[in-house]
């Protein structure tokens, strides 16, 4: 079974990390996997994305349009540029956080609505998985991080709980930080009972 | 033995390490850099590792140590096999005596920037043999053969990988490296190998050079590096695929058939060493096929050979690439690449929406234009040439400023816009000369990053010394090399050096050149800084400005910060002006106020410094670098 994970967002929103313990979590069960993350200007806060591939040994990196099963795009402008990736019978979970390029903070220029973009997904005829970030919880006083939020809604929502057990999901990320396990297990929950 | 999540340029530093690499030298370039950032992170005792200066440099570290003798390990990309080539192309006709691989990264599809190059071409100039990793798994495998082959032949041998298998990870069983016994250094006298002392000598190195190529070739073939694949039954398609394009053939396969589009017979011929050119294997597959798919990306390099040997084999099917149209020579492959193959050479007809939709979702995007991160003292250094030109009351497009490569290029874009051109490591001032030279009357300006200044502005700056020509150098010193992912440089803080390195500091050697007018400024203090750039403008002769401060985001990682903003709410007024000049990540437009991010805001104060109604306080600051 093949499954392909295509992520998009900006520098700063921990996009690749939901990556790697995706797949960290295959790897642990012997799926092979391949991540190829692009970070261009990330410490600048500019476009990330992310390819991973899973359960085919020596895979190309690269997802081919049409290709993916499933998108995580964690920011609302940059989501557009995953629509072209996205199978007819994909999933597109979307977190629409906004992050203003400041031509756009200053009103200089234009930025998609969040209904703009839940047209143009539609238009892909892939199913709409729209977490809002609004509903992202605190914990001890502070937001939960968003990464491990999105996916744990992920997790519940879209394929790719049928692919990887959420379990494992909270296997590796308790062995990736040794800290804050309680509050990244309480992120990933909170993530999986959110309401869409 | 373990399963590690490795990347390929990892793979190549532990099929490296595998081999019993002894020197390893480069310089950074993504998406090059993690063979020498991992080798520093786990590097055996006996292995010598450095940052070089240039690629040059690097090379001929590399080479020299395999003429002693030892396996050698050489890394760059692709914009640095240029750098490194002069020394390269001798070395070839030289051959060497231990082992020396020179791993270079090409860039298909530029998510790194710079020329999107085929370095297979240079491979071809030099005559020296090339294997190209499919996969991460191969990266590893094959590095350990480059070294042997290399050895073996007497011939520097080239890895080449593309971004998407460089930096791509995979899950891998490494194993510890064999013990290696001490490998004494030979010191070898040989005037007709290391030298070009007369043209016999010349002319024999190059027969050498091509018998090499020639040898290297056999044992590829007795290996079986390249595979070749027949169908059962002659006739059908024979498709040749070269090293990063491999994995995609069985999944576009499979996409071909999900369609429902019978292919028929299929052969293939997998090319992992692509120079030289596996002439015997294509040979057979012309034979046995009737319809012939090519699959390399950028240049069209193994298919203009394919012609050659179709033409002297009257083939006269068809041969579908990028010379009769059907594919790109511009971008990196996917699967995509093989079905829009498959389908042109068996004339199958796909789907009409399959690939090259039109989105017109994408141009809802908003543009995103990178700038400098919060607190970047590039960003000072920007603000105060801007405003210098001001001040003399010029017009921006009246003032050349001359770019270069690194973090400084991030002035070419907006709110600067200060900085117009971009072409090689250290061009900056070769071009501010000539620029000169044309007969501009305005001011001219060259900017430059200590790194970059370091590995190819010297030169140039020596050349502007003697010929005397009226321009204004602004070396940044941030003291690292940064935008590759912080490389240590010739310039950084002594304690980050290699245990026994010394730093260089460029406030001693630039003055030492003897340029007209020297200065050093803290890009952090914008009035100071202006002054002193609109003086140089000014002045005749050569003048170079030191504007120093350390990389903020690296300052950063050691707990550092310069100061501290505060906004005075009560006397902002959301003019935005703060935003609208500095354009620093860390300022946001609040309800009441514009806010500042506490968790990224370095405190460099500029924002302070444009604002007009003190609304931002800037609070004590600490010392320069
Ligand atoms: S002091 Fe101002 S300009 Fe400097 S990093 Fe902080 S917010 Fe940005
Ligand atoms: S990495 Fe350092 S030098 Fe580069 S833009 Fe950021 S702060 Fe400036």
């Amino acid at each position: 079974m093949y499954y392909d994970i295509y992520l998009v967002g900006v520098g700063g929103q921990g996009i690749l990390t939901i990556g790697e313990i995706v797949a960290e979590a295959a790897l642990k069960r012997d799926l092979p996997a391949n991540f190829y993350p692009t970070k261009g200007m990330a410490q600048r806060g500019g476009f990330v994305k992310a390819q991973l591939r899973l359960g085919r040994d020596n895979v190309g990196p690269s997802i081919a349009e049409k290709g993916a099963d499933l998108v995580i795009a964690m920011e609302l402008s940059e989501s557009l540029k995953a629509l072209r990736y996205l199978k007819p019978d994909g999933d597109f979970v979307l977190y629409s956080s906004v992050w203003s390029p400041t031509a756009v903070m200053l009103g200089k220029a234009p930025y998609p609505t969040v209904e703009e973009v839940l047209a143009e997904i539609e238009k892909t005829g892939g199913k709409i998985i729209h977490v809002k970030p609004e509903g992202r919880p605190e914990f001890e006083g502070q937001p939960v991080p968003e990464n491990v939020y999105v996916l744990g809604a992920a997790c519940r929502y879209s394929s790719l709980g049928r692919f990887i057990n959420p379990d494992e999901i909270r296997v590796t990320l308790e062995n990736r930080w040794k800290k804050g396990v309680e509050r990244n297990l309480y992120t990933f929950d909170a993530g999986m009972s959110s309401t869409l | 033995m373990s399963i590690k999540f490795i990347s390929g340029n990892e793979a190549i530093a532990y099929g490296s390490l595998q081999a019993g690499v002894k020197v390893v030298s480069g310089y950074p370039g993504t998406p090059s850099s993690e063979v020498i950032t991992s080798l520093f992170k786990n590097k055996p005792e006996d292995l010598y590792v450095e940052w070089s200066s240039n690629e040059k440099v690097a090379f001929e570290v590399a080479a020299a140590a395999s003429w002693a003798g030892q396996r050698a390990l050489c890394t760059m990309k692709m914009s640095g096999l240029n750098v490194a080539y002069d020394s390269l192309a001798s070395v070839a006709y030289s051959g060497c005596s231990g082992a020396l691989v020179v791993y270079v990264a090409d860039d298909p599809g530029v998510s790194a920037g710079m020329c999107e190059q085929d370095s297979r071409g240079f491979a071809l100039i030099s005559d020296l043999p090339m294997l190209e990793p499919a996969s991460v798994e191969e990266a590893y495998s094959l590095t350990r053969f480059a070294f042997e082959l290399s050895e073996s032949t007497g011939t520097p041998v080239f890895i080449r990988m593309v971004t998407a298998t460089a930096l791509s990870y995979a899950g891998m069983d490494i194993k510890d490296p064999p013990v290696f016994p001490e490998c004494e250094p030979k010191l070898i006298k040989d005037i007709a190998k290391y030298t070009k002392a007369g043209s016999a000598i010349c002319l024999d190195q190059h027969r050498d050079v091509i018998e090499r190529l020639a040898k290297a070739g056999e044992i590829i073939r007795e290996k079986n590096i390249n595979s070749l694949s027949l169908s059962p039954e002659a006739g059908g398609l024979g498709i040749i695929v070269a090293g990063a394009v491999f994995p995609y053939l069985e999944e576009g396969l499979r996409l071909v058939d999900e369609y429902g589009l019978k292919t028929g017979p299929v052969s293939t011929l997998k090319v992992t060493a692509t120079v030289p050119f596996p002439a015997e294997e294509v040979r057979s597959l012309i034979k046995h096929c009737s319809a012939l798919l090519i699959l390399e990306e950028l240049e069209p390099h193994l298919e203009k050979d394919l012609y050659i040997e179709a033409h002297k084999l009257g083939f006269s099917g068809k041969i579908i690439g990028k010379l009769d149209g059907t594919l790109s020579r511009i971008g990196d492959y996917s699967a995509e690449q093989v079905v829009k193959g498959i389908a042109a050479a068996l004339t199958l007809k796909l789907p009409a929406d399959l690939f090259g939709s039109e989105y017109k979702g994408e141009k809802l995007t908003a543009s995103r234009p990178i700038t400098t991160c919060a607190g970047c003292p590039h960003r000072g250094t920007f603000l105060a040439i801007n405003k210098a030109i001001k001040e003399l009351k010029m017009k921006k497009d009246e003032v050349m400023v001359t770019g270069d490569i690194g973090c400084t290029i991030l002035g070419m874009n907006p709110p600067f816009n200060t900085v117009w051109t971009e072409i090689s490591m250290g061009a900056s001032i070769g071009f501010a000369q000539g620029y000169y030279h044309s007969g501009v009357k305005t001011p001219i300006i060259a900017t430059i990053g200590d790194s970059t200044f370091f590995h190819a502005g010297l030169p140039s700056l020596i050349n502007a010394v003697q010929h005397q020509v009226p321009l204004t150098l602004i070396i940044m010193d941030n003291g690292w090399t940064s935008m590759t992912g912080m490389q240590v440089s010739p310039g950084t803080d002594e304690k980050f050096q290699q245990p026994g390195n010394q730093r260089l500091d460029l406030a001693k050697i630039v003055p030492a050149l003897g340029i007209n007018h020297f200065k050093m400024i803290n890009p952090y203090e914008l009035e100071e800084s202006t002054a002193a750039i609109r003086e140089a403008m000014t002045l005749s002769g050569v003048k170079v400005i030191l504007s120093r401060q350390e990389c903020a985001i690296q300052a950063m990682r050691q707990g550092k910060r310069y100061g501290k903003s505060t906004v005075i709410e009560g006397n902002c007024n959301k003019c935005k002006l703060c935003i609208t000049v500095t354009g620093c990540p860390a300022i946001s437009l609040g309800e009441e106020s514009i806010v500042i991010d506490p968790a990224i805001c370095y405190g460099c104060g500029l924002c302070s410094q444009v604002c007009n109604r003190e609304a931002i306080e800037r609070g004590p600051v600490k010392d320069v670098l």
